[in-house]
């Protein structure tokens, strides 16, 4: 009886101490048994400080948790998130994990890709991870606070570093080197404002030559937009086909009156030579003539055969008289 | 001076080398499950269920203790929530596995030497012996059993009440919402933390209820040999706690990312 009694405490206190624990480990692990929820996985180069456990948030709002971080290949590190089941993804779905909070908690959370924030680094992660297999997110590591101070620690270092240069760099013979400097700063300076105000002047006389200028390519320009408005009324009313048309018409008539120049032009080429022909030959008489060749030129150079050709005449002349007179006396018709 | 160091060094390593050949004699002896089957269940309520009220006492006052430290602690731009956190991690891994581990050296490696101390001292031992009863068998290998198979459940009570009166203790003498307190104490809460305090908890088991077999086999010379041999099992089995409490922190933690 006593060691049966034994058995009945001993197993119940197993069996509840077993109980606690596992509900203890379900309550701090929120697990929900019995919760139906939908699974998502994203893929990253790197997952920084996220762990199994960590929140997934949409839009601030906790809506699930990483149940699984596992490497891939060619470099990849798949996360596999538990969502509730009435969780709506944003469009374009992006998941980015990032430090929650300055002690080391992460979370991940989905956006939309065009709320990715622009950082290069963060959108090279994006695109590199968009070309992900069927169901899985592409993903992106936003630079954690550690990341942050490493690089303000690196900017601070440098600063320290500059100052300590100058420090070394700034000694009496700086400062007194840097108080002529000022000096002639100061004179460079006057030297400036005059060559300012001088140039300031001609600068103005410019600006009114180029105003006067202006005003007078407005004007042409004025006028050029008449004279296009001109040409574009020309043109649009057809009298510029007309134009044409008839500039053609002459154009023809030209050539063809050229064509009768030319021929008349030939023309006077053969009456010029046979002209000359003619006077040579005539130059040739004439010098015959003259040279008392001939019977003009005998008859020319010879005042006997003028006279004796004038004499005859006058017999000739009064012959005919004659004839006319008693015509009888000189001609005879018989018949038979 | 160099007499009394050489004795206690040779007594020491007589007392490793006891415990390893009474090891070797238990797993030979465990074979003979009809002698120790029959002792198990009351040594497991002896050693477990009679150690639970001691074990819960101290993982209470150790969880309020620990939020009261917490939160003196984390002052200035240190989130309060994380009283939560070091209340879940140092409980789990550390406080309630240790603490109740020293509390039942005392208690259970007390009880076994001096029992085993005064049956070895009044020959009844000798009388098991003498009827052809495993001694190894019969009084050691239910009590090692028993050791290890109950610590791990009086060490999950211990987690269980000390991450409890933390708790308690946030929201009853803390400003710290129960809300702050969950948030912590499952924001780096890992299976991991459980299993590392229960198996930590079966090592001082094993380790405590061979110790005080050990030192009560090895009891000679009446009342005050007893006496000696239960204050040589407490004070083996916690420095035994102890090394082992380091071991395992080697062994499983060093290296290990969350």
């Amino acid at each position: 009886m006593k060691t049966r009694s034994n058995d009945w405490l001993v197993g119940l206190t197993i069996v509840i101490t077993m109980g606690l624990i596992v509900a203890a480990t379900l309550f701090l692990q929120q697990s929900e048994l019995g919760r139906k929820r939908d699974t998502a996985t994203a893929r990253f180069r790197d997952v920084g400080s996220l762990q199994v456990g960590n929140a997934v948030v949409i839009r601030g709002v906790s809506a699930g948790r990483v149940t699984q971080i596992a490497l891939a290949p060619k470099g990849w590190v798949v996360v596999a998130m538990e969502l509730d089941r009435a969780t709506t993804l944003p469009v374009d779905p992006v998941v980015l994990l990032q430090a929650s909070s300055l002690f080391g908690e992460w979370q991940a959370m989905i956006t939309s890709r065009a709320a990715v924030p622009v950082n290069r680094d963060v959108v090279a992660q994006v695109e590199d991870a968009l070309d992900a297999p069927t169901g899985a997110l592409p993903g992106a590591v936003l630079p954690d606070i550690a990341q942050l101070t490493t690089v303000a620690g690196g900017i601070a270092g440098n600063v320290a570093s500059v100052a300590e240069r100058v420090r070394t760099a700034f000694n009496d013979t700086a400062a007194l080197e840097l108080r002529t400097s000022i000096r002639n700063f100061s004179v460079l300076s006057g030297d400036l404002a005059r060559a300012v105000r001088a140039q300031s002047r001609n600068l103005d006389s410019l600006a009114l030559t180029a105003r006067v200028g202006l005003a007078d390519v407005a004007a042409s320009s004025a006028a050029l937009r008449r004279t296009m408005q001109r040409v574009d009324t020309a043109t649009s009313t057809g009298a510029l086909e007309e134009i044409l048309a008839e500039s053609r018409v002459a154009s023809r008539n030209l050539r063809l009156a050229t064509e009768r120049f030319e021929t008349l032009s030939q023309a006077l080429a053969a009456s010029e030579a046979n002209l000359r022909g003619a006077i040579g030959k005539a130059d040739t008489v004439l010098g015959r003539i003259e040279r008392g060749e001939g019977s003009i030129g005998l008859l020319v150079n010879d005042p006997r055969l003028y006279r004796n050709a004038d004499s005859l005449l006058v017999e000739l002349r009064t012959l005919v008289v004659d004839v006319r007179r008693d015509p009888k006396r000189y001609f005879s018709v018989r018949v038979f | 001076m160099l007499e009394i160091i050489g004795r206690a060094a040779r007594e020491s390593l007589e007392s490793f080398g006891a415990a390893g050949k009474l090891t070797a004699e238990a797993v030979r002896s465990a074979r003979d499950v009809r002698t120790w089957w029959p002792n198990l269940t009351l040594q497991a309520r002896q050693l477990g269920v009679d150690s639970l009220p001691i074990g819960t006492l101290i993982a209470l006052f150790t969880g309020v203790v620990l939020a009261l430290l917490a939160s003196y602690s984390f002052t200035g731009a240190v989130p309060r929530y994380l009283v939560g956190t070091l209340v879940q991690k140092t409980v789990m891994m550390e406080l309630a596995p240790v603490l109740t581990g020293l509390a039942l050296a005392g208690r259970v490696g007390a009880n076994i030497a001096a029992e085993l101390g005064t049956m070895r001292v009044t020959e009844q031992i000798d009388a098991l012996e003498t009827l052809s009863y495993d001694p190894v068998a019969y009084l050691v290998v239910p009590r090692v059993i028993a050791g290890v198979m109950m610590f791990p459940v009086v060490v999950g009570v211990a987690m269980f009440v000390g991450l409890g009166a933390g708790w308690a203790a946030s929201l009853g003498l803390l400003d710290l919402s129960s809300t702050e307190f969950l948030k912590g104490a499952r924001l780096f809460f890992d299976l991991f933390d459980v299993r590392y305090g229960l198996v930590k908890a079966a090592s001082f088991g094993f380790a405590v209820s061979l110790l005080g077999c050990v030192n009560g086999l090895r009891a000679r010379g009446g009342a005050q040999g007893v006496g000696s041999a239960a204050t040589h099992a407490v004070v083996q089995s916690a420095i035994m706690i102890l090394v082992l409490d380091a071991f395992w922190a080697v062994v499983w933690l060093l290296g290990r990312t969350p």
